[in-house]
Formats: structure tokens, C-alpha cells, sequence
């Protein structure tokens, strides 16, 4: 019985090999088709990065009518190793990928010299020669929403209230989270000077519940608008907003879109949402290696004028006071004349950060 | 320190100490149940969870709350029950299995998520039903303490009477006491003719149910979705409660309240921009100063006794 079923294995493992092996070797050669694999350090469902990325996918193949795959490698490091390996093995053109596996990527890259590989969230800018990679500039981003924030709660909007006091609700205290909180400031003080931000921490990125207390801790505290910065926590937020009946921005994807068939009252409390444009970026990148426009080995900072990072402009933003709308517009216009320079919280020491939070303490 | 109290002594923060508790609660009262029958349930965590998804499922489709929670309930007694066949018939070790089924709900959850709609992060496409908030009456108007006690989910009052009940069960009932002697001393409760197998298996599911009821208050309570690991954790804080309640029913739900008043307390006190860091030690200071009394006492009285 053992033997049989052994043996059995055997052919089994023989037929998986020879299978994988054949594939790609047939494909060869017969069209010109871009074929583009996307490698995701984690799982779909994140409404962020991996999701975003995924959207970006499905752009590529629509708009270019590229062959995609996307792969989620799952969360367990060891295995994104033989992954990139393997994609670099098969015929992928572009090999996309982000974030975590950053060193991996750039690495694995100067062994297949003749592979271009694309990072699409890095902040490494040191890059081997056929690697692109871009970063995002959140704090601006987060400056655009600062100063929704700031003139919402200053408003006469339904539901803003008389204290001058905003929230942030982010999920750890780190550097890429502290980012959008120097911008959120700045962005907030820049259109009232003299106004207060509420600001805390989950310490957790997948605890809903957590994001909601936290949430009505502020929204009773004065807060009338808060900012979500903490993924799947921050969806507590919303919830939180929506009971106390206050306003809320989301983050990353349009989340309004989240909650607007199935629960249309609550899409109404997140008056926009602050987006890192990485679907449209690695639509835009395949677009350009594919017609050879591309430099490779060079690293980007996608901002305002690079088209992004901007706040989602959908329908329950257009139903904004008009003179809330104008100065966004004259804020974006600022940042593409170069006039307005935000600092950065990656490059702040801790005590700044702890400085700079302090001065807007309630 | 003025504004610290003040954040404390409020209604809003006694309401919230009781909301948080609540999912903590009926996760403990799981783990008591199960221990007090000798074969703890540390599957809770993963039940919570799968509760939590297909009581949003089940109620989204047929839009009723009540068939919700059910199916929640039915959940977690399903996949205790499951546990319980495995530890109890096949003898898989109890540890294991719970670990087990710990990994296979957060994997699992995300596969039926993504299977009915479509996304793998949250349910918030579908138009789930929400259990409702209970005002209470005439306790309603009582100062201070009405507003604290009146309001809440109907699960935490639920959950409420289950302590009470989940109490004389245990202490004043004949199955409270085979319960209590299958798990002091099996061979024991085995010579007087009480079937060890059966008991284990009612006082696992029983934990099930428990359980169950905290996943639904996650996802139809304290939210209106189901999101991917949104236990976060809270099935081995119930753990860890009914460890330092001693296995006693008032000891657990202290010890639940405990946590659930320094995880509201953590909530409240970043109002004040004390470090985030530093909250966040406060459940776990309480514990250990909590053990710490605990020890010193129960030393003293040893002493006291020799």
C-alpha cells in the first residue's frame, strides 16, 4: 500500500514538473503581447496597497491588452524568494512588485540583467539598472486632507460643530503613518492657523472594533471630522462617524465606494477619501516601458504634479461648500507651481514629531 | 492629572468600559465552561471569528438580525463541536486542536468572503442586519448609572444574564456538578457512573455558543461588517481572563471587566497625547500587578494557616 501510494506521488510530482515546464516554452514566440506579473508580499483584501496594485492590473489588461497574473505570495517571507524567482524564470516582461520585498526585488534583479522590474511603493532610492521604482508623496497627500479637515470643521456644514478641533486616527506610531500626520498638520494649519488635532493610535492595523472606540472617543471629544490613517482598523472610524453622525476621510481607496450600494447613509459621512494613485501608476509605467519611454534604474517621487496622490473626488465631495472646493484647487495649484514645500515625517527624530504633535494638543 | 479624571469619571467612559468587555466576556465564559470540564477551548479565538462572518452572512441574506445571531450561535457550536470530536473520539491532542482550528477560521473566513462577495477584506457590499441597542426603561433616568447600564447592545445584556446563568448552572444544578467533577477528577466522576464523554461534549459546544455570541457582537454589534481577523485577539485575552479569575465565575468576569477597563481605559487616555506606547503596557500592567496581590495574598494566608 505504502509503495502504491508513493509511486503514485512520483508520477504525480514528475507530471506537475513537466507541466510547468512545457507551458511557457510553447507560449514563446508566437505574439508580441506584453506579459506583466504582479507579486503581492501578502493577500488581496487589504483596501490598500494590494488591492490597489491589483486594480492597477486590471487597468494594464484592459487599456494594453497585456497577459497579467497576479500572485499573492502570502505574508510568509520565505516563500517570496522562490516566487520572484520563479517569475523570473518564466517569460514575464515586467516583473511588478512593492513594499516589503524591496531588497528581495533588487537583488533578484541584477541576476536577471535582461528582466525589467517594476516597485511600485518603495522608499529605497537606490536602484539596480533594470529596476523602476516610485514612492509617493503621502505628506503631501495628507496636506490636501489637512486642509479639508481644517476648513470642514471651521464650515457651517450640517454637521461640523463650534470646537476648532480635528482628528487623526493612525494605526501605529511609525514613520510612513507619521508622514501623513506632519502633512495633516501642516495641510490643517495652513488654511487655520489655529486649530487643534486629536491624535491617536490603534497599535493595530486589522481591529475594527479598536478603531471604532477610538473613534468615538474623539468624535465626543470635540472632533468633527477625523482622518483615517490605520487600513482595516481605521474602517472602525467610519462606523464610529457615522453614529455620532460626524465627517470622516478615508484612505487609500475610495471609501466611500465601500459602503455606498449596501449602506448608502454611512457612504455620506466620508466627504472624500485621500488616494495614492498605484493603479494609475503602474498603468502609466507599463504603458511607457512598453512604447520604450521608460528610464529604468531611476527612482520617482509621485506627488501632486506627477499625478499620485489626490483626494477622491467623487460625488459627496462635489456637495462640498464651493469655497472649500476652490481653495483645494488653489492648494493643488500651489504644489504644481512649487510654491509649497511640506516637511516630511520620515525625516523627523522622534522628539520633533512629539514637538510638533504637542503644539496642536487640545 | 484634573483632566485625567475628569476623562474617567464620565458616562462615556464607564458605557465603554462595558462595550468593550462585552466580546471579552462571552469569550471567557467559553473558556470557563470548557475548563471547568477539563478540556479548555482555546479555539476561541477562530470561533469568534467564524461566528462573526457567517452571522453577518446569514444575516444579510435573510434580512433579519435574530437569524443572524443564530447562525453565529450555530457557528460556534458547530466548530466546538468539531474540536470536541476530534480532541475527545479521535484524540488529537486538545492544544492542537484548538490551534487548528485557530488557523483554519482565518483562512477560512477570507475564502468564504471572497467566495460570496467578492472581496477579501471586509463584507461591507452587503446590506448586513445590525443587533439592536436596548433602552432600558425607567433605569434610564437614574443619574450617572443609567446611562452607563441602559443603551447597549441586547447581547451584552445577554451576556449579562449568562454570567448569572452560566453561574447557577454550574453551582446549583446536577449537570453543573457533573460538569465541575468530570473536570476536578475524571476517573472519579467516571466511577459514579457519569458519562465523562457526553458532559465534555455538552460543556465544549456550550463554549461554542459563548463564543459565538461574542463573534456576533463584533460584526453586528460593535460594527455592521465582517472584517478579515477582526477577533483581533480577543479570544486569548478571554483566555488569559479566565486563567487569573481563577476558573471562578465572578473571578472571570472581574478579570474580563479588568481588561475591558484598561483597553477602554488606553482608548481614553491618548486624548491627553500620553504616549501611545505606554497605554497600550496598561492591560498588561493591571494583570501583573493583579497577579502580583493575588500571590502575596494567597502566600500570606498559607502562612497565616501554618
Amino acid at each position: 500500500m505504502k509503495k502504491i501510494a508513493y509511486l503514485l506521488s512520483v508520477i504525480i510530482f514528475c507530471s506537475i514538473f513537466t507541466a510547468c515546464a512545457q507551458k511557457p516554452a510553447e507560449k514563446t514566440g508566437q505574439d508580441k503581447k506584453q506579459k506583466v506579473i504582479l507579486l503581492l508580499p501578502g493577500t488581496l483584501g487589504d483596501k490598500s496597497f494590494f488591492d490597489a496594485a491589483n486594480a492597477g492590473m486590471e487597468l494594464v489588461k484592459k487599456e494594453l491588452g497585456a497577459e497579467t497574473k497576479v500572485v499573492e505570495m502570502g505574508t510568509d517571507s520565505t516563500k517570496w524568494e522562490p516566487a520572484f524567482e520563479d517569475a523570473s524564470e518564466g517569460d514575464w516582461d515586467i516583473i511588478i512588485s512593492g513594499n516589503e520585498t524591496t531588497e528581495l526585488m533588487n537583488k533578484i534583479a541584477q541576476k536577471y540583467p535582461d528582466k525589467k522590474y517594476i516597485n511600485y511603493d518603495t522608499s529605497e532610492t537606490e536602484n539596480p539598472k533594470n529596476v523602476y521604482s516610485v514612492s509617493y508623496s503621502t505628506n503631501q497627500l495628507s496636506y490636501l486632507a489637512g486642509a479639508l479637515g481644517a476648513m470642514v470643521t471651521k464650515s457651517n456644514m450640517e454637521l461640523a460643530n463650534q470646537e476648532n478641533v480635528i482628528g487623526f486616527l493612525g494605526g501605529m506610531d511609525i514613520p510612513g503613518i507619521n508622514d501623513f500626520l506632519v502633512g495633516y498638520i501642516e495641510g490643517a494649519q495652513s488654511v487655520n492657523p489655529d486649530v487643534k488635532v486629536l491624535i491617536s493610535y490603534a497599535g493595530d492595523f486589522g481591529d475594527p472594533a479598536k478603531g471604532k472606540e477610538l473613534g468615538l472617543v474623539q468624535y465626543k471629544s470635540g472632533v468633527d471630522i477625523s482622518f483615517n490613517v490605520a487600513g482595516g482598523t481605521g474602517l472602525g472610524l467610519i462606523d464610529a462617524a457615522a453614529e455620532t453622525n460626524k465627517y470622516v476621510i478615508g484612505v487609500d481607496s475610495d471609501q466611500a465606494l465601500l459602503f455606498k450600494d449596501s449602506d448608502p447613509k454611512k457612504a455620506e459621512h466620508i466627504i472624500s477619501s485621500a488616494l495614492k494613485k498605484i493603479d494609475q501608476v503602474i498603468l502609466n509605467t507599463v504603458k511607457q516601458t512598453a512604447e520604450g519611454k521608460l528610464e529604468y534604474g531611476v527612482h520617482q517621487v509621485m506627488g501632486i504634479v506627477e499625478g499620485g496622490v489626490d483626494l477622491a473626488k467623487n460625488e459627496y465631495f462635489q456637495t462640498l461648500p464651493q469655497d472649500i472646493k476652490d481653495k483645494l484647487t488653489e492648494i493643488e495649484e500651489k504644489f504644481k507651481k512649487g510654491e509649497i514645500q511640506v516637511k516630511s515625517g520620515f525625516n523627523m527624530s522622534t522628539e520633533e514629531i512629539d514637538q510638533l504633535r504637542n503644539s496642536v494638543k487640545p | 492629572m484634573d483632566s485625567f479624571w475628569q476623562i474617567i469619571f464620565t458616562t462615556d467612559f464607564a458605557f465603554s468600559v462595558v462595550r468593550v468587555t462585552t466580546p471579552i466576556l462571552f469569550a471567557a465564559l467559553g473558556a470557563l465552561i470548557s475548563d471547568k470540564a477539563g478540556a479548555v477551548n482555546i479555539g476561541l479565538e477562530g470561533i469568534m471569528l467564524m461566528s462573526a462572518l457567517t452571522g453577518v452572512l446569514a444575516g444579510a441574506y435573510s434580512q433579519s438580525a435574530l437569524v443572524g445571531l443564530l447562525a453565529a450561535i450555530l457557528t460556534g457550536m458547530l466548530m466546538a463541536g468539531a474540536l470536541a470530536y476530534f480532541t475527545l473520539k479521535l484524540k488529537t491532542d486538545v492544544i492542537l486542536g484548538g490551534i487548528a482550528l485557530n488557523f483554519f477560521a482565518s483562512g477560512a473566513t477570507i475564502f468564504f468572503l471572497y467566495y460570496v462577495t467578492g472581496d477579501k477584506g471586509t463584507s461591507s457590499s452587503l446590506a448586513s442586519k445590525v443587533l439592536p441597542d436596548i433602552h432600558l426603561p425607567l433605569i434610564e433616568k437614574i443619574p450617572f448609572l443609567g446611562p452607563v447600564i441602559s443603551g447597549h447592545n441586547i447581547l451584552t445584556y445577554i451576556g449579562i444574564i449568562s454570567v448569572f446563568g452560566l453561574w447557577y448552572l454550574l453551582h446549583k444544578t446536577g449537570l453543573g456538578l457533573r460538569i465541575r467533577s468530570v473536570g476536578e477528577n475524571e476517573n472519579a466522576a467516571k466511577s459514579v457512573g457519569i458519562n465523562v464523554m457526553a458532559i465534555r461534549y455538552l460543556a465544549m459546544i456550550l463554549s461554542g455558543a459563548f463564543a459565538g455570541m461574542g463573534g456576533a457582537f463584533l460584526s453586528m454589534g460593535y460594527v455592521s461588517w465582517f472584517s478579515k481577523g477582526m477577533s483581533a485577539g480577543r479570544g486569548w485575552i478571554a483566555l488569559a481572563a479566565e486563567a487569573m479569575g481563577r476558573g471562578t465565575v465572578i473571578g472571570t468576569v472581574l478579570s474580563a471587566l479588568l481588561f475591558g477597563a484598561a483597553d477602554a481605559l488606553s482608548n481614553t487616555l491618548q486624548l491627553l497625547q500620553i504616549p501611545a506606547e505606554l497605554i497600550k503596557i496598561i492591560p498588561y500592567v493591571f494583570t501583573v500587578v493583579g497577579l502580583l496581590v493575588y500571590a502575596v495574598a494567597t502566600t500570606r494566608k498559607r502562612k497565616a494557616e501554618e
